[in-house]
């Protein structure tokens, strides 16, 4: 990484655009993080769940006498506990049909999934907590579980929902059935996409104190949206907002699991307020958190494609099953899956006629919530799938296909058929350089060598997809909810002392947005990067942030922080012009100095400005109040879209399965890139988290609805000894916002599936249609019979 | 994930963890490198009322070659063995053990106390015919490999006993073969396969409930080459009789019929390299990069 040389008073040298050092990794990187379970409080008293170990059933009687009398043991919180009762996350969208249900923060009357929470033990330490829990007994009256989202539903999930469709929509454009009619080729695909979850290194964690004078509720918690948290709780907990502060601190990982307000995290400041002036806390163990934190990218996709016999594509219609689990989750709904996949299946493809209807089916299996890439690892599967079924039935090759069809830079803005506008059309740019990249001349000619030498085979897999990032109010995530995501805000106060402090609404979850939001600052408003501190994720601090979702902070965290850092410029400039008589359009504001235009020497530095403002109201000219602060909240009303493209290299050995990669590009269209070394980060994490998703990781169930992968010995994730070394490359189209900046959290997962699955196919023309492609899976498909 | 209560003893010499072990009165549990016992003991699937740590009796890591045998204490770690030359076979296999940490902190005597049907040395003590030493209550006993594994995670120790030592034969040959899904994971399947003179051993992990030896110990003449160099015939032959031997399980990771042809796979492989290198040196392609 490149150190940042002092630079000369005076000089600016943008900050954005360059490697400078991240100003968490010293904490971070020295094992001095400060995460929710770091947090000690006193008289702090640690809570453990009892958890239903079935699937399905009604709750008869839970007795609490022996854990009660267990040493150590306070208390014990059951789902009827007059605390508990009353309180239900529900879930709420106004989209048409959609079935609202409830959430109990401890299961009332039934549990719906292995793993939800029925009682909960306080005690003096954790260890003592299990012990207690071990006495709790409760009487289950078994019901027939429903596990898999396409099979004829038992006892309903929800009684609201006696079909268990909690939300069905239907995409339409064009004329799909006649379009294909017409179509010189139909491919049809039917696939499934396995469960899996997000796996933060630090899983969900959470210290709740209600002080019991002033009546108000801090609630620390590993969350992506402390803000949204903030809002839930007071309308849940029906205490005024302002009494409620909560505080995300050093936050290991999220990828989307965290952004859910959990009956866990509800039940413990329920818990936190029955019990006042006592700290309470719960730290979520790998155990749990793959049984009971959400899970995400359960489908099924039934498919046709029509293609015009030189490659256009007609028509595509899909029926898709997203299975949500047995929760709506809170506050995203279960629309969140479905129509994501119904609104992105087409990616960057060009298509007049379309039609896909996309359930969100409730099981008894864990809420299925957002998880890095919502749905679309599935649906580029999907799509790209199409395209490959698509290229053999056309003997055309698979790459020149997907470019006979590509939204381009002269077709933006681009409406969707789902109505979505894309506004990137950077696709074939990502294409050419990513074929230049990785070089798929030489690949094929090592293809066809090995082929001729009877070695081992290779396939070359492709994967084209359209990351919608930075959600504006009118692209807002979720479905029709009680809230639009569209803004953040961001606060710059320049300090007595001339230095930087900046109150963002962004969170960070290792992803360096301290980093980032200080160098957007520091270029905004004229400092250095060194003399900007940020601060984020306690809502007594910052105004207003919807947090890390939807790859949205850079563009609209980013875009908030452009525009508070350059109004503060201009208080800074109006009151120096004032000071020094000088008219303030002469006037530049460089590396924290004054100038007025084509002079070397400065008028009057920052740091006394700032003196004057805050210290020397004698000196304040007429019309000015003292202080020197600003803030802007921003919404891009759209969003931006992101190009990306991956194509890699596999080999395949056809009688063991394995698999090995041999090459990894990736090409992406980040806009303007504020730090080059974290936005490649940012890909290659995501890319390892596909390739996860593609090869290793899958959550199974069994008939009667237990979790069989319980632990990181059955549930596989991939190390740095499974992850390729990786080419990353970028081209760059800035997007109407005011950093420029296209989000890239969350691209890199959305490739892979398709990449790898591609892969197999072209090496030896199988098609896989169930993820992941494991090496069972190859081999029963090579050799017939089961792969498990 | 949190342990039930336990009482710790730290055992001062083998007579002392053996004593500890008789007053548990079959609630004791042996603590060496914890590789698996921890873990089992977070999850609340163990409960002993004593863990008697043996990490501090003197003379267990001990490791020396002597008369065609390699003789291992029952704490030599992962590591250590990887790391030696006097036994290359188990050096190979060692590598394969889970990960740097791992390697680190796991014993030889763990392991095959644990006698997990899928872990790597196991399957090496099997093949080589190795044996071991046992200390209980009523003296020493040393039981070989085919008597020490009775089931899946069931050896013939008994509650009162401690694994004290290993006698690992070295074989005039050998090869090792593993198919895993990722770095460090045990065995989808494995084959161990040592050539003692003109006697073959090939042993199967991760198919049946303990190490599978390859046409039982009467069977073993049939799959005699002769002591003549294996050739290729002789190895598909040989690859045949493991894969029609081994009555493998369906799970996860594959099916019955694909553990088979596994089998199939990494027998062939594992005696394609016995084959090329009768003298192999420690330092072959079988060692594997620490991950």
């Amino acid at each position: 990484m490149t150190a940042v040389e002092p630079q000369p008073v005076g000089e600016h040298r943008p900050a954005t655009g360059t490697a400078v050092r991240r100003k968490e990794d010293t904490r971070l990187l020295t094992g001095r993080g400060r995460y929710v379970s770091d947090l000690v409080l006193p008289r702090m008293r640690h809570v453990t769940f009892v958890r239903s170990p079935i699937a399905h059933a009604r709750l008869s009687a839970i007795d609490t006498t022996a854990a009660l009398a267990t040493e150590g043991v306070h208390t014990v919180f059951t789902g009827e506990h007059p605390a508990m009762r009353a309180v239900s996350l529900r879930a709420r969208s106004a989209l048409p049909g959609y079935v609202e249900t409830d959430q109990p923060p401890l299961a009332r009357g039934k549990v719906r999934f292995a793993g939800e929470a029925v009682a909960a033990v306080v005690a003096d330490d954790r260890y003592l907590a299990e012990d207690g829990a071990e006495g709790v007994d409760v009487d289950y009256e078994p019901l027939a579980p429903t596990v898999c989202a396409w099979a004829v539903p038992t006892d309903p999930v929800h009684d609201e929902a006696p079909d268990n469709l909690l939300l069905s929509r239907t995409f339409r454009a064009g004329d799909a059935a006649d379009a294909l009619a017409q179509a010189d080729v139909v491919v049809e695909r039917e696939l499934t996409t396995n469960r899996h979850g997000g796996n933060p290194i630090e899983c969900r964690a959470g210290v709740a104190r209600f002080d019991g004078a002033d009546r108000r509720l801090t609630f620390w918690s590993g969350t992506q949206v402390p803000h949204l948290v903030r809002t839930q709780l007071a309308e849940l907990l029906e205490l005024p907002e302002g009494d409620v502060r909560v505080i995300a601190p050093d936050v290991g990982g999220g990828f989307g699991v965290k952004s859910v307000l959990y009956p866990e995290d509800v039940a413990l400041c329920l818990m936190a307020i029955a019990t006042p002036d006592t700290a309470l806390k719960w730290v979520e163990d790998r155990v749990e958190h793959l049984l009971a934190a959400t899970h995400a990218r359960d489908h099924r996709y039934v498919l046709r494609a029509g293609f015009a016999a030189d490659g256009e594509l007609l028509a595509v219609t899909a029926d898709v099953w997203c299975n949500t689990g047995a929760y709506s989750v809170y506050p995203w709904t279960a629309g969140i899956e479905p129509l994501m996949a119904g609104g992105l299946l087409t990616g960057p493809y060009k298509l007049s006629h379309y039609e896909a209807t996309v359930r969100g089916v409730a099981t008894n299996t864990s809420p299925s919530g957002p998880y890095r890439g919502v749905a679309r690892p599935s649906t580029v599967f999907a799509m790209e799938a199409l395209m490959d079924s698509g290229a053999r039935a056309l003997r055309m090759d698979p790459i020149a296909l997907r470019r006979r069809n590509l939204i381009l830079p002269a077709d933006i803005p681009y409406k969707m058929p789902s109505r979505l506008v894309d506004d990137s059309g950077a696709y074939e740019a990502c294409l050419d350089r990513a074929v230049e990249v990785f070089d798929v001349e030489r690949w094929r000619a090592e293809q066809a060598r090995r082929r001729e030498a009877g070695e081992r085979p290779i396939g070359i897999g492709v994967g084209i997809y359209n990351e919608l990032t930075g959600l504006g109010r009118a692209a807002s995530a979720g479905p029709r909810m009680p809230f639009r995501t569209g803004h953040d805000a961001c606060t710059v106060r320049v300090n007595p002392d001339g230095r930087v402090t900046v109150f963002s609404g962004v969170t960070s979850q290792g992803q360096g947005l301290e980093t980032t939001m200080a160098q957007v600052v520091a270029d905004a408003l004229g400092v250095a990067y060194d003399d900007v501190t940020v601060r984020y994720g306690d809502t007594d601090e910052s105004l207003w942030g919807f947090g890390a979702f939807s790859s949205r902070q850079a563009v609209i965290g980013g875009g908030a922080a452009q525009l508070a850092g350059t109004d503060v410029r201009d208080k800074v400039l109006a009151l120096a012009g004032a000071l020094r008589e000088v008219d303030v359009s002469d006037l530049d504001l460089r590396g924290g100095q004054v100038y007025v235009r084509g002079q070397e020497k400065p008028v009057i530095a920052l740091a006394e400005v700032a003196r004057v403002a805050y210290l020397q109201s004698d000196r304040l000219p007429e019309g000015f109040e003292p202080g020197l602060e600003g803030t802007k909240f921003y919404d891009p009303v759209r969003g931006a879209f992101a190009a990306g493209v991956q194509i890699a290299a596999l080999e395949f050995d056809p009688v063991t399965g394995g698999t090995t990669i041999l090459s990894w590009v990736c090409v992406e269209d980040a806009g303007t890139i504020v730090h080059p070394v974290i936005v490649d980060g940012q890909i290659a994490g995501a890319i390892a988290q596909g390739i996860g998703g593609a090869m290793y990781e899958h959550l199974v169930y069994d008939d009667v609805g237990n979790l069989t992968t319980g632990t990181l010995l059955d549930y596989l994730m991939p190390t740095a000894g499974e992850i390729p070394e990786l080419t990353i490359d970028h081209v760059s189209t800035p997007a109407a916002n005011p950093t420029g900046a296209r989000g890239v959290g969350e691209g890199g997962t959305l490739a892979p599936n398709a990449v790898v699955a591609g892969a197999l196919a072209d090496a030896l023309g199988v098609e896989v249609d169930d993820l992941p492609v494991t090496p069972a899976r190859i081999w029963a498909l090579l050799h017939g019979g089961a792969d498990r | 994930m949190k342990c039930p209560p336990f009482s710790y003893h730290r055992a001062t010499d083998v007579a002392d963890a053996v004593a500890a072990l008789a007053d548990a009165d079959g609630e004791g549990k042996i603590l060496a490198g914890g590789q698996s016992l921890v873990p089992v003991l977070a999850l609340r699937r163990a409960r002993p009322d004593v863990l008697v740590d043996v990490n501090r009796v003197p003379g267990l890591a001990d490791l020396a070659g002597r008369e065609g045998v390699l003789h291992a204490g029952a704490l030599v770690r992962h590591t250590a063995l990887a790391a030696q030359d006097g036994h290359p076979l188990v050096a190979a296999a060692a590598g394969w053990i889970g990960h740097t940490a791992i390697r680190s902190r796991g014993t030889l005597g763990g392991s095959l106390a644990h006698a997990d049907p899928a872990a790597e040395l196991p399957a090496v003590l099997r093949a080589c015919a190795g044996a071991v030493h046992v200390a209980g209550p009523g003296g020493t006993r040393r039981v070989d490999a085919d008597g020490l594994f009775v089931g899946a995670l069931q050896s013939d120790l008994a509650d009162d006993e401690v694994l004290t030592g290993v006698e690992l034969p070295i074989p005039d040959a050998w090869g090792f073969a593993e198919f895993a899904r990722r770095h460090g994971d045990f065995a989808v399947v494995s084959v161990v396969a040592a050539r003692f003179g003109d006697r073959l051993r090939v042993v199967v992990g991760g198919v049946a409930g303990t190490p599978h030896l390859v046409g039982g110990e009467e069977a073993l003449d049939a799959l005699d080459p002769g002591g003549g160099p294996l050739g290729p015939d002789h190895v598909d032959r040989l690859a045949d009789a493991a894969a029609d031997d081994v009555d493998p399980v369906s799970d996860l990771h594959g099916s019955a019929g694909y553990r088979r042809a596994l089998t199939h796979e990494m027998t062939r492989r594992a005696l394609t390299d016995l084959a090329r290198a009768g003298d192999r040196s420690a330092t072959s392609s079988h060692r594997r990069e620490p991950v």
